[in-house]
């Protein structure tokens, strides 16, 4: 916070005594003399997430157990870690629409944003009113009203996380957007590697590929329509491409060797795919339609884990061409690469931020794995997960969260936290392990 | 007879001594007209009196020659005037004598006549004698009665002078004393009136001597008013610095920027306060295009309940009662 006009600070002017008296003459003169308009300069917030109210939805009809709207809308928002929502048994009353409100109260509990609403069974369907009040301004926001089928109820209660987080930040939520990740049990004595497809929040899972064999790098369209995976079906790793609507699936890359870690282009026309089949792993655009490869890189190095930059111009990779596993970007595919991260042994699997002004990537650190991210335009490195073994990091689209899988207990889990290092939300224990998610992009 | 006798006694004796007088100056010598007619040219008729000139030195013989020649005529002259007087000295001495004769004889016969004469004048003179007494008597009573009137009149005179006089004197002291009296009122006037323009110069010095206390004293005022003023006027800036810092510390407490926020990103809020510190109005007047972060500003603005604001109502009213907060994040 600084003020125009404003003196210098006491050690400064102690400092620099002549030319803060002048700077604080002429600020003088211009204050008296101009009469300007006073104007205080705030640069920074609170730094803590945003406290907000989400009142249970008053409810008529039969509804179906466990899908509260109004928790599923708390929950989203809490998961991003910008929101504090206000537990429901500290709440002065309980209104459903902006007719019941009485703002002091809301104020007197701290709360910024105060969001009501009902639901209501007619039928089949379910009709959901809402409002978002900004408990300071005492003015409404946004109000809705959505109708969907009885079966669908967390769809529209991420439909409206998403109109709220929209209200409140300026940004598209990402609520209604999914994941794709990799579990590992055991089932009748074998390994049992199910590729599967949930909601952000974990709910809603289902499995769009089994296989007594390893499933790896799921990694999404454009349009949030196919994957793309490795899978050792046939013994040795290929790359597939899945369509999520019809289960089609079709080999696109089954050269000796290996065969690993597909990266969509923007465009969604071509993979970066990483190749061993000139007997050291390179990284290739592979065309989807024409199948036809250009190789990007050339190094006797291992170059592997490919990520297309996000409008499409350059890659990021990691390469252990300096000795151990580094990310390196090129600025074109013809571009030499340059190394971007150091200071540690091991920096591998980058992600570019939705912007392209950062890049997320697993760093070990104090024999520990975690996940950072390094300013691309400063330099300026970050980590951001405090776990230890954390690996395999996705972001959201819209670059507020990041998804990794870590160890929790004896389990592999997966754990969402705020790119600006706030609050972390662990996905609902699946059975066995998780691993590899991959945030969608968002879904038309 | 006697008197005519006198009288032609003294006729006689007038007349040879004007002969006597008269035969030498018939002829006077003039030599020096002479003179001056041989050189006319040598001295100039404005130098009359001047001594003569000297003679040129080439032409001295003709001067010499003239002078000679002068002399010896003035001698010739000089002899024939002699001889002529001696003839005239015989033939008046001849005369003098055959007149002598004569006289002689008329005198005996006028002797006779005076007796005679003298006679008749003894007898006139009695009778005029008488007629004078008593001419001189009559005129003298005249004139004493003409003195004594004169005198009577000489005395009305002076006394009719001596009262036109003392007319006069009172006239004029009249006159002097309205003079007197004009100049002592005129000096009275000039008195007043100097009286007047001293008491005039007088008010007039002692208005200029107010005036000029009272500009010492509004100069004294202004300045220590001025004094004041800027004292009061770094306080106000160290309020206002305080407040400031308060308000933004109050701000930033309450401000939680969206997501969406971004460096370079800026909204202008306009806060009008109550002078207990509760917020009046926020007003957006430069938004940053974001709506959510506009509404986080306002937001934030809105949610402090009371505004640290200072307590002297001029720095209140000066910076406070309205002005902008920038939110500009530095991320």
């Amino acid at each position: 916070m600084t003020a125009t006009n404003q003196a210098p600070a006491s050690g400064r002017t102690r400092q620099y005594g002549p030319v803060a008296l002048v700077l604080l003459v002429a600020a003088l003169m211009l204050a008296t003399t101009a009469n300007a308009e006073l104007m205080i300069r705030v640069t920074k917030g609170t730094g803590e997430a945003v406290p907000v109210a989400v009142v249970p939805f008053a409810e008529s009809g039969d509804l179906p157990a466990g899908d509260d709207i109004s928790t599923i809308v708390r929950n989203n928002l809490e998961m991003t870690g910008e929101f504090t929502p206000l537990s429901a048994e500290r709440m002065l009353s309980l209104p459903s629409s902006g007719d019941d409100v009485f703002f002091r109260d809301w104020r007197m509990l701290g709360q910024r944003y105060l969001l009501v609403g009902n639901v209501t069974r007619e039928g089949d369907r379910v009709r959901a009113r809402y409002e978002l009040f900004d408990v300071n301004s005492e003015q409404r926001m946004l109000g809705e009203t959505s109708t969907t089928s009885v079966n669908n109820l967390r769809t529209l209660a991420h439909h409206i996380s998403d109109k709220v987080y929209e209200a409140l930040t300026g940004e598209p939520g990402v609520f209604s957007t999914r994941l794709a990740y990799v579990t590992l049990d055991e089932h009748e004595g074998s390994p049992r590697y199910r590729l599967q497809i949930s909601d952000v929040d974990g709910r809603r899972a289902s499995v769009r590929l089994e296989s007594r064999e390893p499933i790896m790098s799921p990694a999404w369209s454009p349009d949030g329509k196919q994957l793309a995976y490795v899978s050792f079906e046939s013994g040795r790793p290929e790359i597939f491409v899945h369509e999520l609507a019809t289960g089609k699936r079709t080999v696109v890359a089954s050269y000796p060797g290996l065969n690993s870690a597909p990266d969509w282009s923007p465009d969604g026309r071509s993979l970066l795919v990483t190749l061993s089949r000139s007997g050291n792993a390179e990284i290739y655009r592979l065309d989807l339609d024409s199948r036809s490869l250009t190789r990007l890189t050339d190094h006797w190095g291992i170059d592997t884990e490919g990520e297309w930059h996000p409008d499409g111009d350059g890659l990021a990779f990691t390469s252990d061409r300096s000795g151990g596993p580094q990310i390196y970007i090129k600025d074109s595919e013809r571009a030499s690469p340059r190394r971007v991260t150091f200071g540690s042994r091991y920096n591998a699997r980058p992600r570019f931020s939705p912007d392209g002004e950062y890049i997320y990537y697993v760093h070990q650190r104090d024999s520990g794995f975690h996940i950072a991210r390094t300013e691309l335009d400063s330099g300026d490195e970050q980590v951001l997960t405090r776990t230890g073994s954390d690996e395999s990091p996705s972001i959201a689209p819209n670059g507020r969260m990041l998804i990794y899988a870590t160890r929790q207990g004896n389990d592999n889990v997966l754990t969402v936290i705020s790119t600006n290092g706030g609050a972390a939300y662990t996905l609902p224990a699946a059975n066995g392990d998780v691993r590899d998610p991959a945030w969608s992009p968002v879904l038309r | 007879m006697l008197l005519s006798l006198v009288l032609h006694g003294v006729i006689v004796v007038i007349t040879l001594m004007s002969w006597q007088w008269i035969t030498p100056l018939e002829e006077p010598p003039e030599p020096s007209i002479s003179a001056r007619l041989v050189s006319p040219e040598a001295v100039p008729p404005e130098e009359t009196t001047a001594p003569p000139p000297q003679p040129e030195p080439d032409e001295p013989a003709p001067v010499e020659e003239e002078q000679r020649e002068q002399q010896e005529e003035e001698q010739r002259r000089l002899e024939q005037e002699q001889e002529r007087q001696r003839r005239e000295e015989a033939e008046r001495e001849e005369q003098e004598r055959l007149e002598q004769q004569r006289r002689e004889q008329q005198a005996a016969a006028e002797e006779r006549e005076r007796q005679a004469r003298e006679e008749e004048a003894a007898r006139e003179r009695a009778e005029a004698e008488a007629e004078e007494r008593a001419r001189r008597q009559a005129e003298e009573e005249r004139k004493a009665r003409e003195e004594a009137e004169r005198k009577a009149e000489e005395e009305r005179q002076r006394q009719e002078q001596q009262r036109r006089e003392e007319e006069e004197r009172r006239r004029q002291e009249e006159e002097r004393q309205r003079q007197e009296e004009e100049r002592r009122r005129q000096e009275e006037a000039e008195r007043q009136r100097q009286e007047r323009a001293r008491q005039q110069r007088e008010q007039q010095l002692e208005q200029m001597a107010r005036e000029a206390e009272e500009a010492r004293l509004a100069e004294q005022r202004r300045r220590e008013q001025a004094a004041a003023a800027r004292a009061r006027e770094t306080e106000m800036q160290n309020e206002r610095a305080r407040y400031v810092s308060l308000i933004g510390q109050a701000i930033e407490n309450q401000w939680y920027p969206p997501s969406s926020a971004r460096e370079g990103m800026s909204v202008v809020l306009r806060l009008t306060l109550l002078p207990n510190g509760e917020l009046q109005s926020v007003d957006v007047v430069e938004s940053s295009g974001n709506r959510a972060f506009d509404n986080s500003a306002v937001s934030a603005a809105r949610a402090i309940r009371e505004y640290p604001v200072p307590d002297s109502r001029d720095t209140f009213e000066r910076y406070f009662r309205q002005f902008t907060i920038q939110f500009e994040p530095e991320i």
